[in-house]
């Protein structure tokens, strides 16, 4: 494990697996519940972009904010059109809020299939400039601009959830529905924030991810299981936490096949499973409440 | 079990078929499958879709036990009804047993696991499950392709030995036959399981678990018994499939058919395992035979999903049986009002 080229892009991967990771903790944070949709929301920012500039020649810069406008757009119609009806009906149960949200994730992959093809589209690189070299490292422009827009994203979302009324706001509201609405909170606009803003993250961080392996319509289903995963190694205890099990999540990722041949990283994702489900469900960092 | 709310009419009237329990599913769904077999005749394509629909059909109802019953939402039956497969291929390629033995050693063998993953993730529910078992069908995905001496890696198994039974073989025609015979059965026999006390513990113990708890029935072992129990059905419907498809590929049973079975029950009904089949059938008419739209039929199904949870939540059959009872009342109101 001295290479240190593997070890930036276990960096990278780790920084794409947060951003996920962030997109389900704010939802988590203020709606109380697990979207799976996430990965597909990656892969349609992603997608997306790809399909804009290949099919109609348009610059990358116009087609990666149309893209997110998609993904945000589609985030919304989730939960408008379909987890709040679903959640209002079946009154807090699990399991409907879970099969609505599969069922959301099996229509966007078809959606993406249909409508942009089934092959796999190369990534479009939103920056262009020479790759750079740090001693034996050689540092890609998209790599870069991966772990940065990954950084930035998680010091606003730190600063937004800790220091603005809308932040506070949402982890009121993400503390008890109940209760918040009693004092007469906005939950559904809360909520409705929360969702377009995990869009938003996701959707940046397919675009940011699609140049390292291309993208296809049915990427998304294992980008929402890493990113779940992340989400749960790391805990919900603190904004950061999920950036932390990206990168445990990207070290496993990168490492295992290396050493263990191409298809380890399934069976190690199952493993660190089974190992947090099991012994650690609430994750590495968890929000200490004074008695 | 059920017997017992049969009794007083047998000891008064005499046995009268229309009162044994889940009969009037079995003769409808009997009487669709007959009608489909019709439609079928001898057209090879017809046929598969059959096959298709009977294999679609045979994996929902094997979710139906743990998912719609007991309220667990286990995604790896892809594995389940991979191991079902693989045992007709391995059987046929690697011994010389009768390839009847698959249809025992298949569904004994994903019961087994079933049971194995369910211990591992027993204090699990809901998306850390669902999370879990959709990992598990990947992995499993992945050593069907790393294991090439055991499942002939990504190429899979194909050359198929036809079925014998005592010195009788099956023509393709009898095999789809038998594939609809056997979803009938198993669907009339779950309908009659979630009639019974054990079906009706089940149930209750989706919606109040430390009711049951507290009662004395074993929660953990009546999930255990319940996951296995669908595990095997799937692994029926996975080897059936292989067998009359004549080969399987770590790609036969993929994850997209775990999401179809999630949604067939919810199109079809969730009330009854009936439900489930006619979901299957709506699955593949709309997915494999819809020539107009082909490539966009799984979209149009999700969508229809999402459109059916949203406005319709008791499904097609629940439909169907609001519109019988309606009209049943409708029919015995006329000759009063006249």
């Amino acid at each position: 494990m001295t290479d240190l080229q593997l070890w930036l892009s276990a960096v990278e991967m780790g920084c794409f697996f947060g951003m996920l990771a962030l997109a389900y903790y704010l939802i988590h944070v203020g709606a109380g519940f697990f979207n799976f949709a996430i990965g597909p929301y990656a892969m349609m920012g992603g997608l997306c972009t790809s399909w804009l500039v290949i099919t109609y020649d348009l610059g990358v810069w116009p087609a990666a904010a149309a893209a997110v406008a998609v993904t945000v757009v589609l985030a919304a119609v989730t939960e408008l059109g379909v987890v709040r009806p679903v959640q209002r009906r079946s009154g807090g149960g699990e399991l409907p809020a879970l099969v609505a949200v599969a069922a959301v994730l099996f229509a966007i992959q078809q959606l993406a299939g249909y409508v942009f093809g089934y092959p796999t589209l190369p990534g479009q690189s939103l920056a262009t400039f020479d790759p750079v070299t740090v001693g034996e490292v050689t540092v890609q422009p998209s790599s870069l601009l991966m772990i940065v827009v990954a950084l930035l994203s998680f010091a606003l979302s730190a600063v937004w959830i800790r220091s603005t009324r809308t932040g506070r706001l949402l982890r009121a509201v993400g503390d008890s529905n109940r209760a918040a609405a009693l004092l007469g909170l906005p939950v559904n606009r809360i909520r409705l924030i929360a969702f377009v803003l995990a869009g938003l993250v996701a959707a940046l961080a397919g675009i940011l991810f699609a140049p390292k392996a291309g993208v296809n319509s049915l990427s998304g289903l294992a980008w929402s299981l890493s990113g779940f995963l992340a989400v749960v190694v790391g805990g919900t205890g603190s904004v950061w936490a999920p950036l932390f099990g990206g990168m445990l999540l990207g070290l496993v990722e990168v490492f295992l096949p290396y050493y263990f041949g191409g298809q380890a990283h399934v069976y190690g994702m199952l493993f660190i499973a089974l190992l947090f489900f099991a012994f650690k469900p609430q994750g590495l960092f968890v929000r200490t409440v004074r008695a | 079990m059920t017997t017992q709310t049969i009794q007083p009419a047998a000891a008064t009237a005499g046995w009268d078929i229309r009162r044994v329990p889940g009969i009037g599913g079995l003769a409808l769904g009997g009487i669709a499958a007959v009608l489909i077999l019709l439609w079928v005749g001898s057209d090879g394509y017809k046929q598969t879709l059959v096959t298709s629909a009977a294999t679609y059909a045979l994996i929902a109802l094997g979710m139906y036990v743990p998912y719609l019953m007991a309220g667990s939402l286990s995604m790896a039956y892809s594995a389940y009804a991979g191991i079902g497969g693989y045992a007709v291929g391995l059987v046929s390629s690697k011994t010389g047993l009768p390839l009847a033995v698959a249809w025992l050693v298949g569904p004994i063998v994903a019961a087994l696991l079933a049971v194995l993953l369910g211990l591992v993730t027993r204090r699990l529910s809901g998306f850390f499950l669902a999370a879990v078992t959709l990992l598990f069908g990947m992995a499993f995905t992945a050593f069907l392709i790393d294991a090439e001496a055991l499942s002939g890696g990504s190429g899979g198994l194909g050359n198929l030995r036809p079925l014998n039974l005592f010195g009788w073989t099956p023509s393709h025609y009898q095999v789809v036959l038998g594939s609809a015979v056997i979803v009938c059965v198993i669907a009339f026999l779950l309908d009659r399981l979630r009639l019974s006390p054990w079906g009706v513990i089940v149930r209750t113990m989706r919606d109040a678990p430390r009711a049951v708890e507290a009662a004395g029935v074993r929660v953990p072992v009546l999930n255990l018994v319940a996951l296995a129990l669908g595990a095997a059905i799937a692994a029926v419907g996975g080897g059936l499939f292989t067998y009359s498809a004549g080969s399987i590929t770590p790609d036969t049973f993929t994850l997209n058919i775990v999401f179809l079975a999630i949604f067939m029950p919810l199109i079809g009904g969730a009330g009854t395992p009936w439900g489930a089949v006619a979901g299957a059938v709506i699955a593949v008419e709309l997915t494999l035979n819809f020539p107009a739209i082909q490539t966009s039929g799984t979209l149009l199904l999700a969508l229809g999903v999402l459109a059916i949870m949203l406005v319709a939540p008791r499904g097609v059959v629940g439909y169907a049986d609001k519109l019988r009872t309606r009209t049943w009342a409708l029919l015995r109101k006329e000759p009063d009002r006249g």
